[in-house]
């Protein structure tokens, strides 16, 4: 290692001037909220964070990524971490592997990460490759997925072609949701064929065109699975527009008010809710608490489904698990 | 043909400038420095209220801020630095974004490829450039036959090929992210020249990642990257070359006038060739530093970034009509677009707002090349064209 004395000397001022701006106020913290994307489910899991920082007292810096993507995030990410104030960031790494490093890079920061939704490497924290995050707060997606599968081969009655409609590869959520869905396929259903996924890369437009480009190959298919908002919202209407509503099953992740639409009008079969403002809310109460000395978090917490179908979208129990803004 | 107020002060016996009043010489020195002065008044700004809204939490010229900066404008900067040629012969290329993407999958499957095929790190690095680069090469190759042999429309060849290189990428990434690449990669693509601690117990480290932990780690801010550095010689290459030899010569007399440059014997179809080479070369490198950035290939890694670097492009001055533009204006109109997220982050306003801001820019922008023509009389373009 070839270290400069010399300069040491020059550069003390410096460092004396920036060493008083980047202390952090001590006893409070200050937490940094970076989801994925604008949509829905992120809308209601700020709810969440914001509703937690209330109650808490603490100070939450948000910054929506316009786009899915790192080359988006990434450049946010990094203006969070040099703002220098921060002393957690709770984030949805927009890819598993790529954010490995750029979200390292805040951990070696001294900020600490905790990942929502969507995690790093594995996902665990414990014993996998990646170790750094405090912990992953997030639906167990490969169960939702096999929720899915039983509930979309129980509505085509056992057999016939299935086909998924995805956002974006190596992502972690809406992959456990693909694995899980073909898992349960493959294994308890071998009358089903599973096809896809395709990839809409977070348009519902695209998914729309993807999916009724299925129907029209495949004379066969009775189910479509969604595997998050536009995934769920494209294959709606296009089975809809294919004039197939009732006769091709749709199965949504995620809760959105269209998706209850849609329910309502026989197009979606079940819609499988996940829990963003409970995501929200524990991330930020993981934060005080590990700021105030709690050494027993757990690393992964799996925070459950509302499964939602005609029966019971009118209980006000479930109802609330629909994902709803105010004013929006 | 000649301005005819031009004319007129020919035959009057006095050079045009002398006729100029100082409001004129004003108004055409401030259309030469508006952009560095917009980006001076934006940094001013940010310097000043970053602090005043966080109570002085945070400030916005700190050490890692800067570098961060520097970080962020690499990709934008990459696919403008060709583009600044490209436009200026009054061309376009708008395959850059989806070609960055396919130099990214291309380095990140050669550099996987040579690594388990047992070659050392560094030289499995290196054919990652060579396959990015190339491959973008190839592309950019292709664009510039299409545009000067068989005189197709730049903007519709380069749509065209930017939909076939996606499909590429898509195909040959197979699930879009390209992962498995030796982690000792990090370093290239993260890594600095300089480390230096702050405070206590800290100092400054050369060529070597300093092995800290704790609490120094915290204080440590990493100061020129590796991919900031390659991105300068990339940017003082491009800059010799636009400004200092005969190719540079040559891309400002084909904007100006095609016919013009044919007649005086420049190899016009040779020459877009050659520019569309370099426009997909620049986004080639793009996409090889994403690669060691993310330590993963990715198909849509380049996808957002198109529209911000032909912005970046037009704030730093290149006229669309071509004949008229600089590199280090391009620099500027990179740095105006990551000076804007970077603050509008620290400032925790939505950085939706850089959108708006870019978007009045880039207006203005043209708005001010114009009135540069209204107050010189039109003599640039008019012995231009």
């Amino acid at each position: 290692m070839f270290r400069k004395q010399s300069l040491f000397a020059v550069a003390a001022g410096l460092a004396l001037a920036l060493a008083s701006t980047s202390g952090h106020a001590a006893g409070k913290i200050k937490i940094g909220f970076l989801p994925g994307v604008v949509d829905p489910f992120y809308q209601v899991m700020q709810l969440g964070v914001e509703a937690a920082a209330k109650d808490l007292g603490i100070d939450v810096v948000t910054q929506v990524p316009s786009t899915w993507g790192v080359a988006v995030q990434t450049p946010i990410l990094d203006s969070m971490i040099a703002r220098g104030d921060l002393n957690y960031i709770i984030t949805a790494p927009t890819d598993k592997d790529q954010m490995v490093g750029p979200l390292k890079a805040a951990a070696d920061a001294g900020i600490k990460v905790i990942t929502v939704d969507t995690f790093l490497g594995n996902g665990d924290y414990v014993n996998g490759a990646v170790k750094f995050p405090l912990s992953y707060i997030g639906s167990d997606n490969t169960e939702g997925g096999r929720i899915s599968a039983r509930a979309l081969a129980k509505a085509i009655g056992g057999e016939g072609v299935v086909y998924i409609n995805s956002t974006n590869p190596n992502v972690s959520s809406v992959e456990g949701r693909e694995k899980g869905f073909k898992e349960v396929m493959e294994r308890d259903f071998p009358k089903i064929k599973a096809l896809g996924p395709d990839y809409n890369l977070d348009d519902p437009n695209k998914a729309t065109q993807q999916t009724a480009a299925v129907l029209e190959r495949e004379p066969k298919l009775g189910g479509v699975f969604g595997t998050n908002v536009f995934s769920a919202q494209g294959a709606g209407a296009a089975v809809v527009n294919g004039g197939l509503a009732g006769h091709v099953q749709v199965v949504a992740y995620d809760a959105t008010k269209l998706a209850i639409e849609l329910m309502n009008k026989g197009v979606v079969t079940m819609v499988l809710a996940q829990k963003p403002f409970d995501m929200g809310y524990m991330a930020v109460q993981f934060a005080a608490a590990d700021a105030a000395g709690v050494t027993s978090l757990p690393r992964r917490v799996e925070t459950g489904f509302a499964i939602i179908t005609k029966d019971n979208v009118k209980d006000p129990a479930i109802a609330r698990f629909i994902y709803q803004v105010p004013g929006k | 043909m000649i301005d005819p107020r031009s004319r007129i002060t020919l035959l009057a016996g006095t050079r045009p400038s002398t006729l100029r009043t100082s409001a004129q010489r004003f108004g055409l020195l401030l259309s030469r420095i508006w952009a560095w002065l917009f980006l001076g008044l934006m940094v001013l700004f940010f310097v000043v209220a970053v602090p005043l809204v966080s109570d002085g939490a945070v400030n916005f010229l700190t050490i890692r801020n800067t570098q961060n900066i520097l970080v962020a404008i690499i990709p934008v900067l990459l696919l403008g630095l060709g583009q600044t040629f490209v436009i200026i012969a009054a061309g376009i290329d708008l395959s850059v974004g989806w070609v960055m993407s396919l130099a990214s999958v291309l380095s990140a499957l050669a550099l996987r490829w040579a690594f388990d095929g047992g070659a050392p790190l560094f030289p499995s690095v290196l054919i990652g450039l060579v396959a990015g680069v190339g491959g973008a090469a190839a592309v950019g190759f292709v664009n510039g036959v299409i545009i000067s042999k068989l005189k197709v429309p730049a903007f519709i060849v380069t749509l065209g090929t930017s939909f076939i290189v996606r499909g590429v990428a898509y195909l040959m990434s197979e699930n879009t992210t390209v992962i498995g690449l030796p982690a000792g990669l990090r370093a290239y693509g993260n890594d600095a020249l300089i480390y230096y601690v702050r405070g206590e117990g800290g100092g400054l480290y050369f060529l070597n990642r300093p092995e800290v932990s704790g609490e120094l780690l915290r204080r440590m801010d990493p100061i020129l990257p590796y991919p900031v550095i390659l991105t300068a010689c990339v940017v003082v290459c491009a800059m010799f070359l636009l400004r200092r030899t005969q190719f540079g010569r040559h891309t400002y007399a084909i904007g100006g006038s095609m016919e013009a440059a044919e007649r005086t014997g420049i190899p016009v179809d040779r020459h877009v060739i050659k520019l569309y080479i370099l426009s997909a070369s620049t986004a080639g490198i793009a996409g090889f530093l994403s690669t060691l950035r993310f330590t993963a290939g990715s198909a849509v890694i380049g996808d957002p970034l198109l529209l911000s670097s032909i912005a970046a492009v037009i704030i730093g001055g290149v006229s669309l009509f071509g004949g008229a533009g600089t590199v280090i204006g391009t620099v500027i109109g990179a740095l105006i677009i990551a000076v804007l997220t970077t603050g509008l982050v620290m400032l925790n306003v939505e950085a939706f707002w850089q959108f708006i801001v870019v978007g009045t820019v880039v207006i203005v922008a043209v708005l001010i090349d114009q009135s540069r023509d209204l107050i010189t009389g039109r003599q640039r373009r008019s012995t231009a064209k």
